[in-house]
């Protein structure tokens, strides 16, 4: 989307405001052993306007909201300036993918690309925010701050991001519903299910068993960084095993279009055509009959190329005469002269 | 003046009846006052794309040219063919379908002079403004008079090398009968030709104006032979390269 300076600020400010308005609403619900943390799903609103609008427009709705929220909830405005910050960032980095050329999303590396953008920005986000508090504010202190703060910050930040973004870009249009993204976020959201089933169970059943509170922060603690990293490790995965298997379809498909063009251009099934399974066989299948489509056209071609008016002269003389030479002809023709002068 | 326009082929089933049927009703639909005349009285069959019932006509080419009518009682109106109707007319003169009357006119073949004379009242009493002559294919005597008669001749070849033959000796021919103007139109020609490139060919093969290529028609052939091509499908291919066609002839 191209957008006026003017449109980005109106929507950076106006989403920012329902940014601040989900926050002040969450921030009343904070994680159990993270006293400031709340569970946000909302930090995936800048993100998604990041990308869809204009990355400084994402930046805009994390930077108001969060003051916004932070002012509901009674932390007072400006006092952690580098969250507000932090929340910018979130919503402008993801953003940035469309000056890789990705506008729309329609390959398993483009969704490859989002997602790492989004752990990406959590990372820098937070990062940015314990440097300044480190520097300047001094409210944190390690290696408590650790668990309490930083650490539910980043993990819930990328669990929400890798979930709710893609949904809201597959409702927008800007992910397209393509076989490569359909089997990659098939394969995510199982792998999602998968490492927050296990990582809550592991955070809230066995809650009750645990004897002191420092051993149920350390539970959550290692639960979540277990799940983010098995997230990252999983989706990268997926991704080489997803390209393998979808690959060979885009090349197939590319092979097609360049018959639809007249090109031919069939080398790119070279390294298909001799696998063993159903895709190598549908590759060999298209190049024999695009080997047939060519060769019928060649010589179609070949024929029209050839067009030649092929006219034996001596015959035409020979013919002709036999007409004209009649005494039948010779009346005719002086007739005719008559009615044309006439 | 009144222009009498031939349509010739050397071969049969090069769409010489069709082509006829369509240009006469193209510029009837632009006002003007057509007449067609069948020629081909070895084996007739215009009237068939015009819906004429064979048991309505009471009178036919043959009958004038025994003398047994006058040609304007031979004519009928056709021009209920012309869509959408303008104040153009379209009259058709038929050969007679009966076998007997078709021998007799091989037997003893008629002269150039009634012909002509006919032509001429046809065109005066009926006042049009251009007749049609749909001919026998090949290069018989009466052929050959509706030839020596014309002031424009229209040659319709196939692509194939037995019509271009074939009209290699239709042309020199007609040269030589002083033929006003000649045009060859090369109809039923498949998508993969170059339209442009086979007129040029065509053209400086003969050294004759090429009026048009038409190029083949699936919807002609369900068509068959009811009704008037250009007349039900106005925006094909087809119908436009005839409107330019009547525009060479005419314009």
């Amino acid at each position: 989307m191209k957008l006026s300076a003017a449109k980005i600020i109106l929507i950076g400010c106006g989403l920012g405001i329902v940014y601040g308005l989900l926050n002040g609403f969450s921030n009343a619900f904070l994680l159990p052993s993270a006293p400031i943390i709340s569970l946000r799903p909302q930090i995936a609103l800048p993100m998604i306007v990041g990308i869809i609008g204009h990355p400084l427009a994402g930046f805009i709705t994390g930077f108001t909201g969060n003051i916004i929220g932070d002012g509901i909830s009674g932390f007072g405005f400006w006092k952690f300036w580098n969250w507000h910050i932090a929340n910018g960032l979130m919503g402008l980095i993801p953003g940035l993918i469309r000056y890789r050329g990705i506008t729309r999303i329609a390959t398993v590396r483009e969704f490859g690309i989002l997602q790492v953008s989004i752990i990406l920005a959590c990372g820098i986000g937070v990062g940015f925010a314990v440097v300044m508090d480190v520097l300047f504010l001094h409210f944190m202190i390690f290696p408590s701050s650790l668990h309490a703060w930083i650490l539910p910050a980043f993990l819930t930040d990328v669990v929400n991001g890798f979930v709710l973004v893609p949904v809201a870009l597959v409702l927008t249009g800007a992910i397209l519903i393509t076989l490569e993204t359909r089997t990659i976020m098939m394969i995510t959201a199982l792998l999602i299910i998968a490492v927050l089933a296990t990582a809550g169970s592991i955070t809230w059943a066995v809650l009750d068993d645990l004897v002191s509170h420092q051993a149920m922060v350390r539970n959550f603690y290692i639960a979540a960084i277990v799940s983010v990293l098995l997230l990252v490790i999983g989706f990268l995965a997926s991704i080489v095993f997803v390209r393998k298997m979808t690959d060979p379809l885009t090349k197939i498909t590319r092979a097609a279009e360049s018959v639809e063009k007249g090109s031919y251009d069939l080398e790119t099934l070279d390294g298909i055509s001799g696998r063993n399974d159903e895709l190598g066989r549908l590759a060999r299948v298209f190049e024999q009959m695009a080997g047939k489509v060519l060769e019928r056209e060649k010589k179609l071609q070949k024929q029209v190329e050839e067009l030649q008016i092929k006219i034996d002269r001596e015959k035409q003389i020979a013919d002709v005469a036999e007409i004209v030479e009649t005494e039948y002809f010779r009346s005719l023709k002086e007739k005719a002269r008559k009615f044309r002068a006439s | 003046m009144p222009k009498i326009i031939a349509i010739h082929s050397f071969r049969g089933g090069t769409g010489k009846s069709n082509t006829t049927a369509n240009l006469a009703c193209l510029l009837a639909q632009k006002g003007q006052r057509v007449g067609i005349v069948d020629t081909d009285i070895q084996s007739p069959g215009i009237h068939v794309l015009f819906n004429l019932d064979p048991r309505e006509i009471s009178c036919s080419l043959n009958d004038f040219l025994w003398g047994k009518c006058e040609i304007e009682s031979a004519a009928y109106d056709v021009s209920k063919m012309i869509e959408p109707q303008t104040d153009g007319k379209l009259f058709l003169i038929p050969s007679s379908i009966r076998t007997g009357d078709i021998a007799r006119v091989l037997h003893y073949g008629y002269d150039i002079n009634l012909l002509k004379e006919g032509y001429q009242k046809l065109t005066e009493r009926l006042s049009l403004d251009y007749l049609f002559i749909d001919t026998h294919p090949g290069l018989n005597e009466e052929t050959l008079m509706s030839i020596a008669i014309a002031d424009i001749l229209l040659i319709i070849l196939r692509p194939d090398q037995q019509d271009y033959q074939g009209t290699a000796v239709t042309v020199e021919v007609s040269r030589q009968l002083e033929v006003p103007g000649m045009f060859l139109i090369v109809n039923k020609v498949p998508d993969v030709f170059a339209h442009e490139e086979l007129a040029v060919k065509v053209a400086s093969t003969y050294q004759c104006e090429v009026a048009g290529v038409l190029p083949h028609a699936d919807e002609m052939m369900t068509l068959a032979s009811s009704g008037i091509f250009s007349m039900q499908y106005p925006d094909h291919a087809v119908s436009r390269e005839m409107d330019k066609i009547i525009q060479r002839i005419t314009g």
